[in-house]
């Protein structure tokens, strides 16, 4: 497992999902972390410390894992970035033709037949 | 597996369980490109809820949520924004929140 700084993982998360357009998935997991063992925790809360969250951030392509942590105070550029990788590379899904009826009608039965209700 | 046919039902699910065990949940996706299918996940170790789809409309939800979370998991669990009609709890600083309340 390998733990990055911000920027290199969402480097090396874009060329994750690159390299899996025929085959294979991306595993995006988020999960919250102090980062801290128990003990610490415990020991941090009875002296009034207030414990510092982190966002833990793990992605894997089935076969290499990286991951990296995000605080409070980087948290909302990561936001934005990562909504921009996810935008540009998850093109493979289907987009929905409400308004052109007639088209739908004619030729795409498939796509109505497959929305997800 | 419990996957949730509707979006927001999902998105209320998955931040009350958050809300309600923040140290053990996790909020998965697995996106595979091949097969143009997105699959979110949201456990708590006791209970799944999972959400799939494949159409671009639920992409653009997905990364809404993706805030939400980002929001909840980096500033923990009292963020106004978020407090605003998804709970009715005392928002709770520290991760069980027992402690304080007294």
């Amino acid at each position: 497992m390998v733990l990055l700084q911000p920027d290199p993982f969402l480097n090396e998360l874009t060329s994750m999902y690159e390299r899996s357009t025929e085959q294979g998935s991306v595993w995006v997991t988020l999960k919250r972390s102090s980062l801290k063992s128990k003990v610490q925790r415990n020991k941090m809360k009875t002296a009034g410390d207030s414990i510092e969250y982190r966002c833990l951030i793990r992605a894997t392509d089935g076969k290499k894992t990286i991951s990296t942590s995000v605080g409070a105070k980087d948290h909302q550029r990561f936001q934005a970035s990562y909504a921009t990788i996810l935008k540009a590379h998850m093109t493979a899904l289907k987009k929905r033709e409400r308004k052109d009826k007639k088209k739908a009608a004619e030729g795409a039965v498939s796509k109505k037949s497959r929305q997800v209700s | 597996m419990v996957y949730i046919t509707s979006w927001d039902e999902f998105v209320d699910r998955s931040v009350q369980l958050f809300r309600a065990d923040p140290e053990s949940t996790r909020y998965c996706m697995k996106y595979r490109h091949c097969d143009g299918k997105l699959v979110l996940k949201v456990t708590d170790n006791r209970e799944c809820l999972k959400f799939k789809t494949d159409q671009a409309q639920d992409a653009k939800k997905m990364e809404k949520l993706n805030n939400i979370f980002f929001t909840l998991m980096a500033r923990g669990p009292d963020d106004v924004a978020e407090a605003a009609g998804k709970d009715q709890m005392e928002p709770q600083a520290t991760k069980k929140g027992r402690g304080r309340k007294q």
